[in-house]
């Protein structure tokens, strides 16, 4: 353990000096305004259209997905993610919620939602695909490995490096949208509520478990497990790192697994076993938010475990090849 | 050196503070989507809001004059949503021409559902979101009914694919008649007592079916039975109307109709949508 302290602290200070998390940064500071432009658009042209009032633009999209529904053209696993759309949004308007009143809280809040499969993880990737492979590309490992201390311990200290800095990661990009979001749309609405527990049974929405949570306590919530998804997707990008020579490489290797995890996502529908990928579990908001699964059968607990297995299998591979390969260069 | 002490102090405060903060989310996140607890804690803060619609000066004789700018609300079914024709239907024709006639016209929503019946309408009524865009409206465009003669008698289908007995028993259909105008009764009671000053315009049924002979004098039976029906209850109230169209596609339905051979196309929509605006203004 005495020799485990310094070590990490020597990683964080890498991380630092190597400038990733301020490219990190960067990019959230450049893609946040686009994003809260493309939102303040959309607020614009509703508020056009309904005179800013926003049951009577609820009350449309309701009507218009129910009309939709009587459509013989429209597959049947749409219909139902539309009959439980139309569920939750009548819920919201006969408790007179607004569910998307624009702040700045409610932004961030969306924002989280869709970065959480593929934007976060990209971020994260960004620091562990490198945390490895880097030193291999410089040649610094050698001089790692050659002090007196364990491999595993070396090893170690980069993850928990790592851990420290997915936590991080996730905290400034909510930092970050909330902030330049709130130039926007003004800060309010921590207070506003959110209705979570929604149970999906069938295509029907069971509403005696819903409960009102104040905003703040959702985005939480959300960033809880968006850390949670951080940690998987870091453990496998760290353990490609150690498994993969470049750093370029190995980022190429996890960018592709994400985004076939997308595509899957919106395809696989009747591909059952495609939920034991962990890239298809990357979606936990939407347990929270009450969504339709992407694939029938995933619980929050499914997706857990999978995620859980995925990160344990890749912890055990990293370990056990770092501390047997020779390096060579 | 100092410098990176003080990167370390400050990046391992900061990381610390971030992971049990999210720690602490991901566990009542965790406990919230397996253990809901179904309880709100909110009060529900636009109920009185929404009570306090203006309250009507009532008028329940003579007809109100229109307010200078028109607001209106549409709902029923496919004819409403305008299927059929890719120029937004009657009521985006109608609303197009009272601009055009220098009325300022806005709409609300339109709530017409495809495919709805008398029946599917009703619980409709019931809903917030529904009244409270009913309550604001000058005026309510309302069709329905078509959905429970026709697509309840499984005409619609046969006849769509080619199938050789068309048989329509004028009898099985009256039968279904009673329910059907009772619930039209009840629709236009609840949208008068959700809305006591619009104006409230229904659009009355046409024989879509009127170029097959065998169905001609059945269809035409039952189609006028039940517009005689809804100009009975509408006659009833001083600010309803009823704006026919059986007469309009009688013998115009190869002009009038869309290739669906059921819904109006564009032209016959503008029509409709013109003896609206005539009626109005």
């Amino acid at each position: 353990m005495s020799s485990l302290w310094p070590l990490i602290q020597n990683e964080t200070i890498k991380i630092v000096k190597r400038k990733r998390f301020y490219v990190i940064l960067l990019v959230l500071l450049v893609l946040v305004p686009m994003f809260t432009y493309a939102q303040m658009k959309s607020a614009e042209r509703s508020r056009d259209k309904f005179n800013s009032d926003w049951r009577l633009e609820l009350q449309q999209r309701i009507t218009d997905n129910e009309s939709s529904l009587s459509s013989d053209r429209i597959p049947d696993e749409w219909k139902r993610y539309r009959m439980i759309f139309i569920q939750q949004m009548r819920y919201y308007l006969e408790h007179d919620v607004n569910p998307n009143e624009p702040n700045g809280v409610t932004f961030t809040r969306e924002f989280m939602n869709n970065s959480i499969s593929l934007f976060i993880p990209l971020m994260i990737m960004a620091i562990a695909s490198d945390i490895v492979s880097g030193e291999r590309t410089t040649g610094t490992i050698k001089m790692l490995l050659t002090r007196p201390v364990k491999r595993w311990k070396v090893l170690l200290s980069k993850l928990v490096a790592l851990l420290m800095f997915i936590s991080l990661i996730v905290v400034s990009a909510y930092i970050i949208a909330y902030l330049v979001s709130g130039l926007a749309f003004g800060y309010a609405g921590f207070n506003l509520p959110i209705f979570t527990g929604f149970t999906i049974v069938g295509s029907e929405v069971d509403m005696s478990t819903v409960q009102a949570v104040p905003q703040w306590k959702y985005l939480l919530m959300q960033g809880g497990l968006v850390w949670y998804v951080g940690v998987c997707v870091g453990m496998l990008a760290f353990m490609v790192s150690v498994l993969v020579r470049s750093t370029a490489a190995s980022i190429v290797i996890m960018m592709a697994a994400l985004i076939a995890g997308n595509i899957l996502t919106n395809m696989a529908s009747a591909w059952n076993s495609a939920k034991y990928l962990f890239m298809v579990n990357l979606n936990l908001t939407d347990y929270l938010a009450g969504n339709l699964p992407p694939i029938e059968g995933m619980t929050l607990n499914f997706s857990l475990i999978v995620l859980a297995v995925w990160a344990a299998l890749a912890i055990l591979v990293s370990f056990s090849v770092f501390t047997r390969r020779d390096i060579l260069n | 050196m100092k410098s990176t002490a003080w990167i370390w102090r400050i990046a391992a405060t900061a990381s610390i503070v971030a992971t049990v903060l999210l720690i602490a989310g991901f566990v009542y996140a965790f406990r919230d989507i397996n253990y809901p607890q179904g309880q709100l804690i909110t009060e529900q803060p636009g109920e009185t809001e929404i009570e306090s619609v203006p309250p009507v000066t009532a008028e329940p004789q003579g007809l109100p004059a229109l307010p200078e700018t028109i607001k209106v609300a549409a709902i029923g079914d496919s004819l409403t949503r305008g299927t059929g024709d890719a120029g937004g239907g009657y009521v985006r024709r109608t609303i197009d021409l009272l601009n055009a006639e220098g009325r300022e016209t806005e709409m609300l929503n339109n709530l017409a559902v495809n495919g709805q019946t008398t029946e599917q309408l009703l619980p409709k009524l019931g809903e917030r979101g529904v009244r409270y865009s009913l309550e604001q409206a000058d005026l309510i465009l309302l069709t329905i009914g078509g959905n429970d003669l026709f697509q309840g008698s499984g005409l619609l289908s046969s006849v769509n694919s080619g199938a050789a007995e068309l048989e329509l028993d004028p009898e099985l259909l009256m039968e279904a008649l009673p329910q059907a105008t009772e619930r039209l009764q009840r629709i236009l009671g609840t949208l008068r007592e959700i809305n006591p000053h619009a104006r409230i315009v229904y659009v009355g049924l046409y024989h879509p079916f009127a170029d097959l002979p065998e169905l001609l004098i059945p269809g035409n039976i039952v189609v006028s039975a039940w517009n005689q029906a809804a100009m009975e209850m509408i006659s009833r109230d001083a600010n309803m109307t009823l704006v026919p169209t059986f007469d309009l596609f009688q013998h115009k339905l190869d002009v009038y109709l869309s290739s669906d051979h059921f819904h109006p196309n564009g032209e016959g929509y503008q029509a409709i949508a013109e003896r609206i605006v005539k009626g109005l203004l």
